[in-house]
Parts: structure tokens; sequence; C-alpha cells
């Protein structure tokens, strides 16, 4: 009994969620790709077509390099089981499959060791274009990641002193929330902190002014530009899996709300409920940031990107951090 | 099992193999590295074996000379004690498993050179004066020990004396581990003056009743001399020339083992037992974290601009050496609070974890060293396409040093930031900050290692199998210890740091109830 709810019931779980995460996560890049080449007055192709894409990706041969070491093949499947690992601990409509105690740094650090392995895996190509994404990924990497961390610990924080039974894990978000505080000094900070994750999200997937490591036009796919055939179909997808949970962890901080309250269901089926009502969710939050903001901004210089991340964003996180902190410091 | 009967093996074995070298050595190379390895292999076997003894059933007190320390109608220790509590015992057992590795290494990486007896020789009797320190509970045999271990060090960093560095560092090393190693002399002897008695138990006592202003001068002498040994800044220029000088088998073993027996442990040692009662501890605490934080920033921050791969991990132990006194420091400073104990926990910790990961990066060093001749890591570039075993271990080992969650270098690491969060926020922010230089360092060799590999390194192999092995076993044991971090902290560390603290407990050890 004990084996079967700690290690069959989790494991079960987990499958499911990465079946259904990886399909949805394709099918959102497909609508994804469909608006943006309507706002551009295009047909587009159809919603299916990343997973036709993974598929042929995957049927084709892979090439590797022969400046390559053995970090270019093991890269691609490190990065895509730290991503499945993280779906584990991701809020997705209800509390995580492994929610504990802290486990919110767990789920920062699996995050970057997703961006982390891709680097490593870019780099053991040889070849200097990747060597330059990879660069910029770190550059990238180094500068977003304050201000979610200080952002999030905040709110975390914050939502612990209104009484949570795991302080610092992800399931708290769906106990109380950061609009529940009610001051108007915390509505503002969190409005300001809305702009901050949204900023986040968008250089996390590397959207609009943030699609700089793997520049298409300007270094020829930088960190994947070696990358053919298997290994760039889970790389692929690995991205595609860690938009879907970025947005998640978005989505479970600032609308945490479910629907299988509404229907009086519980068990299993409020779960799927909830799951659905969090995939739409994400996929508005989505549209905003990725569908949005790429259509209509273009790619910013790392420089400037980096600039603008710890100038404007991470001073956001701050000012935002000190109001939502402010009435329990005073 | 006894543990009181098989302790003196540990210096009988080592002594013995260290003396009958030369003669064995008589017998040709094969033997020579034979019975070396068979020699710190037995001693790896005692060491655990008394580290298995201790765990179960409390400390051993071990007289020299008779049944117990006291003589004839005397109510005092007369005798040579050694004394060895759990935190003894704990590096007692790094110290054997180390330089058994260390040893094993060096049949491969110390082919080419030549008067490998003294070598040998040397390698054990530097073995000898760690264990040596980490058992003794008599304060001159501990000057003995240590001063046999740090001349058996500056001999071997001097090993390779038709290098010009490796002479010009051991000078260095020599002049300046003799300075230091004299302040201790000349606290010990402040401290024979005024109590007369020179058992660390028993001299703990004499400081309670009448502590003077003179055992606070010995121990301004101590904590000066001991810092000098564990390399702390501001008095950490030798250990940078020290490290990347000796052969890499040496410099595992100094970065790993020596700068914490000479100086962390028997700073502990002298701090807690010795001190315990009789000096503010929040004072001495403080001095201690000062000295801590200087060296976890300017440890980490040098080790990111070297380009010379020995010169970064030795700058990189230092910023580790950081880690260990902030938590030896708060420990003491926050004495008797839940944040003292975890911060001794992971400081003892943070010991065992380091010499482990230290120890694998120097050996992994050496086999770069071996293969290619060069240390400079702007040559070193894609050495993972020739070496993949290489530099998988040494990812490993720079994971585990960052302190990535599934290796050990996280609950060590954890326990440290944990404590210091809860007894003063600015230390955190200091570790953290030294993290992030760590990371940075660490980072940049990765990136060197993986890249596009050189003319140069294409014609690198892996090391052979006795290089290789010592290696994996390290890595092996990290990972293993990384996947049980809590229940290790729980049923070794949190006790070792009871240990420590409990003053009582270890002069009690040594009166026997007398």
């Amino acid at each position: 009994m004990d084996v079967v709810s700690n290690v069959v019931y989790p494991v079960a779980g987990l499958l499911g969620l990465y079946a259904f995460v990886s399909l949805a996560s394709l099918v959102w890049e497909g609508i994804d790709r469909k608006l943006v080449a309507r706002m551009q007055r295009r047909i587009g192709p159809p919603i299916l077509q990343p997973v036709y894409d993974f598929l042929k990706l995957a049927s084709k041969e892979t090439i590797i390099p022969n400046t390559a070491n053995y970090m270019f093949r093991a890269a691609p499947v490190l990065s895509l089981a730290t991503a499945i690992a993280l779906l584990a601990y991701t809020p997705m409509g209800f509390t995580p499959i492994l929610a504990s105690k802290g486990d919110v740094i767990v789920f920062i650090y699996l995050l970057t060791l997703i961006s982390f392995f891709k680097m490593l895996g870019s780099i053991s190509s040889g070849n200097p274009y990747a060597k330059i994404g990879a660069a910029r990924e770190v550059a990238l990497m180094v500068s977003r990641e304050p201000a979610m961390m200080l952002a999030i610990f905040t709110i975390m924080w914050r939502i612990g002193k209104l009484g949570v039974d795991k302080p610092f894990s992800m399931g708290t978000f769906y106990q109380h929330n950061i609009w529940e505080i009610g001051t108007p000094m915390s509505f503002v900070g969190a409005l300001i902190l809305l702009y901050v994750f949204a900023v986040w999200l968008a250089s996390e997937i590397e959207a609009g002014f943030f699609n700089i490591p793997e520049a298409e036009e300007e270094i020829a796919e930088g960190t994947l530009v070696e990358y053919s055939g298997r290994y760039l179909a889970l790389l692929k997808l690995t991205k595609a899996i860690k938009a879907f949970i970025a947005a998640s962890l978005v989505v479970a901080i600032f609308f945490p709300w479910g629907i299988s309250g509404y229907f009086g269901l519980t068990g299993l089926s409020a779960n799927i409920a909830d799951l659905l009502f969090h995939t739409l969710k994400v996929f508005a939050v989505l549209f905003v940031v990725q569908s949005v903001f790429r259509a209509v901004t273009g790619r910013l210089k790392i420089t400037q990107a980096v600039d603008f991340l710890w100038k404007n964003v991470f001073l956001a996180s701050l000012i935002g951090s000190l109001l939502i902190a402010m009435e329990v410091i005073m | 099992m006894n543990g009181e009967i098989i302790l003196p093996y540990l210096i009988i074995v080592p002594l013995f193999g260290a003396f009958s070298m030369p003669i064995v050595s008589l017998a040709g190379r094969k033997a020579r590295e034979a019975w070396a390895v068979l020699v710190s292999g037995i001693t790896f076997i005692v060491g655990s074996a008394i580290f298995y003894a201790v765990y179960e059933n409390g400390p051993i007190l071990y007289t020299l000379g008779a049944k117990n320390p006291f003589g004839q109608g005397a109510g005092f220790p007369i005798r040579i004690v050694w004394e060895v509590d759990l935190l003894s015992a704990l590096m007692v057992l790094m110290v054997t498993f180390v330089a058994f590795l260390a040893v094993l290494y060096s049949i491969g990486y110390m082919r080419h050179d030549t008067g490998l007896d003294k070598y040998y020789t040397l390698v054990i009797i530097l073995e000898l004066g760690m264990l040596g320190i980490a058992i003794t509970g008599d304060l001159f045999n501990f000057y003995v020990f240590l001063e046999i271990m740090s001349i058996a060090s500056y001999a071997l960093v001097a090993f390779r004396n038709d290098t010009w560095e490796g002479i010009e560092a051991g000078i260095k090393y020599m002049f300046v581990g003799s300075v230091a190693s004299s302040f201790v002399l000349l606290g010990i002897a402040l401290l024979y003056g005024q109590y007369g008695t020179l058992t660390m138990g028993y001299l703990a006592i004499k400081l309670a009743q009448n502590p003077t202003v003179v055992a606070k001068v010995a121990l301004a002498f101590f904590i000066a001399g001991l810092l000098f040994k564990s390399g702390a800044s501001p008095v950490h220029m030798w250990l940078a020339d020290a490290h990347p000088a000796a052969p890499s088998s040496i410099s595992a073993m100094l970065s790993g083992l020596v700068i914490k027996i000479g100086g962390v442990y028997a700073l502990a040692r002298i701090l807690f037992s010795i001190y315990g009662a009789s000096v503010s501890m929040k004072t001495v605490g403080w001095i201690i974290i000062i000295f801590a934080c200087i060296t976890l920033i300017i440890g980490n921050a040098m080790a990111v601009i070297q380009e010379d791969m020995k010169r970064l991990l030795a700058y990189s132990s230092v910023g580790q050496i950081g880690y260990i006194l902030l938590g030896l420091g708060i420990g003491l400073a926050g004495y008797g609070t839940k944040a003292g104990e975890i911060a001794i926990a992971g400081a003892v910790y943070h010991t065992f974890n380091h010499a482990l990961m230290k120890a694998l990066l120097f050996l992994i060093a050496g086999a770069v060293i071996h293969e290619l001749g060069t240390r400079n890591l702007n040559e070193l570039s894609g050495l993972a396409k020739t070496m993949p075993k290489t530099t998988f271990a040494f990812l490993i080992g720079a994971a585990a040093i960052i302190g990535m969650p599934p290796l050990n270098g996280f609950a060590s690491k954890w326990l440290i930031y944990e404590s210091s969060a809860t007894f003063n926020q600015v230390l955190a922010t200091i570790a953290i900050i030294g993290t992030a230089f760590c990371t940075a360092a660490y980072v940049r060799v990765l990136y060197t290692f993986f890249g596009r590999p050189s003319e140069k390194v294409m014609k690198a192999k892996d090391p052979e199998a006795s290089m290789l092995w010592p290696v994996v076993i390290l890595a092996l044991a990290i990972i293993i210890m990384g996947l049980f971090p809590w229940q290790i902290s729980d049923k070794i560390m949190i006790p070792v740091a009871r240990t420590l603290e409990n003053q009582l407990g270890y002069v009690a050890t040594l009166m026997g109830g007398a």
C-alpha cells in the first residue's frame, strides 16, 4: 500500500503529465505559429505542424560533427530528462506531484539546469557559432534569473505569512494567492511583479526581444547549429515543454484559480478539469508573451538585453517585492 | 571490536611502512609500489575499523606506556594520551581513504620520476603525521605530529627539484610554514609555563579554573599559526604556489587533507576542547568569521581569473576553506544555539566532502598534465573529445564543489548557508557571493574542456588503470554520498558537531571519572 501510494501513483502521474504536456506544448506551438501567421496576413501551417516536424526530425539521419565530444549526444537527453523531472514539481492546476517544503529551489534549479545542459551540448559540438550562442545564453540566463528569484521568493514568503502548511513549496499557490493580501500597496506590487514575470517568461522562452542565443538569421541558429535528426527533435520538444512549464509558473502565481470547485468535482476528475483549465490559462499567457510579443518586436542586441534585464526588470522586481513586503516589514 | 587495541596500529603501520621503505626498495620498483599500496591499504582498513569502533562504542582513550594516564598517587594525567572522539575518527577515515587513493594513483603518475623510494616514504610519513594530529590528546604530541606532517609536505612540494617552480614553492612554503609552526610552539610553551600540563583535556580544566592573559596570548598564537596552516586569507599565498608545484597526487593530499587536518581540525580541537569554557566564544567566533569571509571572497574570486588549472583548484581550495571556517566561526559565535550546531555539522561535513572533491579534481588535473604536459587552461580546449572519462569525472567534481543538488556538496553547503542565514544574513550573502564566483570559475573550465578540440589535445587519451581507478572511486563516493545527504547529516555529522561542542565529555573521557 505504501509502495503504491508513494511510488506507483507519482510515477503514473508523472508519465501521464509528461504525455499530456508534450502533446499540449507542441499543439500550442502550432497555434502560436498559426496566430503569428494570421497577424502577418499569411495562412500559416496547420495546427499540428510541430508534431509532424517532431516525427520527421526523429526519423531523419543524425549527423555528429567530428569535433563533437560525448556531451553533444548526452546533452539533449539530459535536458529532456531534466524537463521531465521538472514536471513533477510544476504546479499544473493542482499541487505538484512531489511538492514538499522548500521545493521552489528545486524548481528554479531544474529550470536553469535545462538551459545549462543545452549550453553544454552546444559548446560540445565544437562549432564557433554554437559557442557564441552558448555565451549569449549564459549572459541572458545570469541576467534574467535574479529578477525572477527575488520576485518568487518574496511572493512565497508573503504567502507563507498567510499560513500555509508547506512554506516555500510550489503547492502554496493553491492555498493562498497573491491577490488575497488585498492592500492597495500589495496590489500595485503584484502588478509590477506580473510585468517582471512576463518579461522573464519571454526571455526564458526566447521570444521577441530575447530571441538572441538562437538568432536564426544572425548566427545561424546559434546553440542548435550543429544539431540534427533525433537530437534536434529532443531539443525542440524540450524547448516546447520548458515554455509550458515556465508559463505554468506564471499562471500558478498570478491566476491560480481552478474550476473544479464550481462543478463539485473531486479526486481525479477534479485534477483533470483543473489541468485542462490550467492549460487554457497557459495558452492565454503564452499568447500575450510569446505570439504577440514575437510578432510585434524584433531582436535586441545581447548587450541591450542584459542592460534591459538588469536596469529595468530587476529594478521593477525590487520595487514590486518591496511593495509587497512593506506592510509585513513595517 | 575493541578500539583501544587497534588504535596503536594506526601509527604503527604507517611508521613501520615508512621506515622499512628504503629496505623494501632494494627489491626493486614493483616491490616498492606494492609495499606502499599495501601499507596505505592496511592503514585505511585500520582507520575504517577505528571509525566504526568509535561510532559504535563512543570515544577511545589510549595511554602510552600504562593502563591509565595517571601516575601513582597523582590526580592528574602525566602520560601522553590519544583521545579519539567521533570528529577525530571521521578525520582518520578521511585521511586514510584519500591517502590510500593518492598512493594508488602515484603508481602510474610518478612513473617517470626518480627517487621514488623517498617519495613513498614521505607520502606515508605525511599520512602518519595527519593521523597523529587527528588522534592525539596531548598538546606537545600534537605539535610533533604537526611538524612531521609539515616537513613531509615541504619535501613533497619541492619533490621535483629539477623544476624551478617546485623549489620556489617549496622554499616559500617552508619559510611560511616554519614561522606558523613556531607560533604554535610558542603558544604551547606559554601554556605549559603557565599551567604546567600539556594534556589537552586536563589543560581545559586548569584553564577554566584560572583563565589568564597568558592563555589568551597563547590562543592568539594558535589561531595565527593554524590559520597559516589552513591557508586562510590573508596568509594563503603559500598555498597558491605550493599546490600547483607539487606532484598532483601530493596536491590532492595537501588540498584535500593537510590544510584541514593541520589547520581547521586543529583549530576546532583547540578552540572547543581546550579553550571552550575559558574564553568568550563569541569574540573568538567573530574573529574566525571575519577571516572566513575574507577567505571566501578572495579565494573564490581569485579562482575565476586563473589560467593555470592547478592554480585555479588551489584558489578554489582557499575559497572552500572559507566555508569551513565560516561554519566553524558561526559554531563558536552561536555556541549552544541551533544555528551553531548546524554550522559545525556543516563545517565538518564540508571538510569531508571537500576532501573527496578536491582530491578528485587534483587527481584529474594530474591525469591531464600526465597526458599533455600542460596546465594552461587555454591550451586544453576540447579535452572531452579525447579524455572522455576524465572530463566526465571533472564534471562531477566541479558540480559537487559548486554544490549542485544530486551530489554531496549540496547538503554540506546548504547546512552552512542555512546556519549563516539564521545567524546573520550578511554572512549568508557573502557565502552566496563566494559560490557565485566559484560557479563562474568552474563553468569557465567546463567551457574550455567541452569546446572545440585543439591540435595539442588530439594526442591525449584517458590515463591508465592505476590512475583512473582512484578517480572513479572518488567520483562514485561523491555520487553515493550525494544520494543520502540528510541521512549522513543526521547520523554522523550532527553527532560529530555535538561531540565537538561537548567539552565536558572530552574532559570526562580523559579523566575517566577519576
